[in-house]
């Protein structure tokens, strides 16, 4: 059987996902002999751009022109698109805000709306706002047992599926003390799972770096920190961080018509 | 006739950038480093948020010195909020530190710089050539990044790092491996040493320019401080850091530049080691002795040796910190005002990094990041210039990799400094 082409990409982000594929130090060798690496612009400079690929890995949210162009490009080529980290499948912290909000702070940041003229700057979005996403991998950044894990199952041809249960669940089987009912904001209910739960196990509240799960159950966490004390402002700032700019304000609206 | 060079995207570099020649006759009319990265508006995510959470926001402004972003940002809000940390919290972020030097001077020493010198296009294909070095390498960069894992938590975007203090603290059995290993690979790194012997540096751009970096009061060679060192003699204590940085808007680039005195300057390794190489001390001196020449004042292609230099020095330097830490007490620290301003400095491993906070109320009001590579891009700019003009000059066909090599001398994270743009008004 001929080795899988597949190629790493980045659009705007932290570059850390593809810094934990590089961070894959045992397996890195492994990595380069299983799969024919037609482009990995992070590690080398021998890219092959005209080559069509079985699978494309790409992280970063889609936050100008150029990054939109180069996603469309990718998406033609590729047979299989995967969707890694959080800017990827999520839009990453910068999609706190959005719309008329985002406009404003992009000016108050770079002066004038075209006061760089390189590229168009986009809201941050993540990849399926724009084209088909085959599979995805979650985390700020992702790890490194939850890539191996997918990059095996698709090198035999498998589309594997996030499972969906959440950074409660791992907590738990490592009986930690639970955070939430220590009181403090701990959005570890509401968060894919996929980290091992690691900032629990270190006593410390998770933040939602592996974003929202699909059936998460917010009204009951809001509700529950509610009754603990914390203010309606400071619940939904905590929830956007990772969870972006709509749900956050779902969670407003939610919050504020419990209370009126 | 008119020529163009553009190479885009820039190799083995962190994040998306290209480089502009524009050739007209035989002169270089102008050289640009676009930075294609998109905006993230950083200090905006950051405004009405508790430290806490600005501590974890802006961590995610890079990967790869996630560890000195998160050191700088706990930095400013301790100042800021007049926090003092136990020592044993002083002595465990300075290890942390290290690793992540030893982290990310190796991928880039090894992994992502010496294939250019070397004649490769990466490190996977410097393997049979070279199997010993690439090897080590990994094997260095996989144990920055579990002193990564065992301090801060992860080995990107670790939370153990707290203001005040730390989630939960390393136990004894960590501590005492970490020492350990980091005696057993300084081999490793005399063998990375070495291999620089064999490499012809380029002259082609040569020209002498300022460096910055950190000057830790205690006189040691060290990578976090509250004052700047500047190579003409200015020392700036750290809230004065605007007179250095100078920040303005380039049209061809979401990154901001830096001017001093109006003039580009160099932070990194190369500026650390010209600035405190007197603090050196160990075998690091030695091989900074064997290697150093006038020629580091003007030439970034020493930035390479530098770090490889630093390499040897964190390691040297771990096993009686390990003990040191072991010894020191602990105990969480809390603000002693919920009001105020304060700067955090520290050298991330490709340079001077600045953040900057105004607190009101235990709320962020305002913030300001000064990022490495956004002071470096004006002297790369400069150095590319020459270079291409000189590399014209004697007839050489080939622009694109030279070029290339002296922007990845620089190890620009191009994700660090970006949106990290403010225009005053």
């Amino acid at each position: 059987m001929a080795k899988p082409k597949i190629g790493i990409y980045g659009l705007t982000g932290c570059a850390g996902d593809q810094l934990n594929i590089l961070n894959c130090e045992d397996e890195l060798l492994k990595i380069f002999d299983i799969f024919e690496i037609k482009s990995f612009v992070m590690a080398s400079s021998a890219a092959d751009e005209e080559s069509s690929l079985d699978v494309a890995f790409v992280e970063g949210s889609v936050s100008t022109e150029k990054d939109l162009e180069h996603l469309k490009e990718i998406r033609k080529k590729a047979k299989i698109l995967v969707a890694i980290g959080h800017c990827a499948v999520y839009g990453g912290v910068q999609a706190m805000f959005m719309g008329q909000e985002w406009e404003k702070m992009y000016r108050r940041v770079y002066g004038k709306k075209n006061a760089v003229t390189l590229t168009k700057p986009l809201p941050p979005k993540p990849l399926a706002a724009y084209v088909k996403v085959d599979a995805v991998l979650p985390g700020c950044p992702i790890e490194k047992e939850p890539f191996l894990k997918l990059a095996g199952l698709l090198a035999k041809g498998v589309i594997p599926r996030h499972p969906d249960f959440p950074v409660c669940a791992e907590c738990k089987w490592k009986e930690n003390e639970c955070l939430l009912l220590k009181g403090e904001i701990c959005l570890g209910p509401l968060t894919n799972s996929g980290c091992g739960a690691i900032c629990p196990s270190l006593n410390i509240p998770c933040i939602g770096c592996w974003g929202p799960i699909e059936k998460e159950n917010w009204e009951a966490e809001a509700f529950l920190l509610k009754e603990k004390g914390f203010s309606t402002g400071d619940i939904v700032k905590r929830f956007s961080i990772f969870g972006g700019q709509e749900r956050a304000e779902k969670l407003k609206k939610f919050l504020e018509s419990k209370e009126g | 006739m008119e020529r163009k060079v553009f190479i885009e995207p820039v190799a083995r570099v962190e994040g998306h950038g290209g480089i502009e020649v524009f050739v007209e006759g035989n002169k270089v009319k102008e050289v640009k480093i676009d930075i294609f990265e998109g905006p993230r508006l950083m200090e905006e995510l950051v405004r009405g948020k508790l430290p806490e959470e600005a501590v974890s926001i802006t961590s995610r402004i890079c990967a790869i010195c996630f560890l000195s972003h998160r050191l700088s940002d706990i930095r400013a809000h301790e100042r800021a909020l007049w926090v003092e940390p136990s020592e044993k919290t002083k002595l465990l972020r300075k290890l942390a530190h290290y690793g992540e030097m030893i982290e990310s001077h190796s991928l880039h020493y090894y992994l992502l710089a010496l294939p250019d010198y070397l004649g490769y296009p990466d490190a996977i294909s410097m393997m049979k050539a070279f199997p010993k070095e690439v090897k080590g390498a990994l094997e260095l960069k996989k144990y920055g990044n579990r002193v990564m894992e065992i301090v801060a938590g992860r080995r990107v975007h670790g939370e153990n790092m707290r203001i005040g203090g730390f989630g939960a603290l390393p136990s004894d059995e960590d501590l005492d491996w970490i020492a350990t290993m980091a005696h057993s690979l300084i081999p490793e790194i005399e063998r990375g040493l070495a291999l620089w012997a064999k490499i012809e540096i380029p002259d082609y751009m040569e020209e002498k320019t300022t460096f910055a970096s950190v000057w830790p009061e205690d006189g040691s060679y060290g990578f976090a401080a509250d004052t700047i060192k500047i190579s003409d003699g200015t020392e700036l204590p750290a809230d004065e850091y605007k007179t250095l940085t100078n920040e303005y808007v380039a049209p061809h680039s979401f990154a901001k530049r830096c001017r001093y005195k109006g003039k580009p300057y160099t932070v990194g390794a190369l500026a650390r080691m010209l600035l405190m190489s007197e603090r050196l001390d160990g075998e690091a001196k030695k091989w900074f002795k064997k290697y150093y020449n006038e020629r580091w004042w003007k030439n970034p292609h020493y930035n390479n040796i530098a770090q490889a230099i630093e390499l040897l020095f964190c390691l040297e330097k771990i096993p009686a910190l390990v003990e040191a830490i072991k010894k020191a007490d602990y105990y969480e620290a809390g603000p002693s005002r919920q009001s105020g301003s304060g700067t955090g400095l520290v050298e991330a491993p490709r340079g001077l990094l600045i953040h900057h906070y105004e607190i009101e109320e235990g709320r962020v009001k305002d913030s300001d990041f000064v990022i490495p590579t956004t002071q470096n891009l004006d002297d790369m700019e400069k150095y590319i210039r020459i270079a291409a003009q000189n590399l014209i000059d004697q007839g050489a066909e080939e622009l694109e990799l030279p070029l290339e090599m002296i922007m990845r001398a620089y190890d620009p994270c191009i994700s660090c400094s970006v949106h990290l743009v403010r225009v005053r008004r």
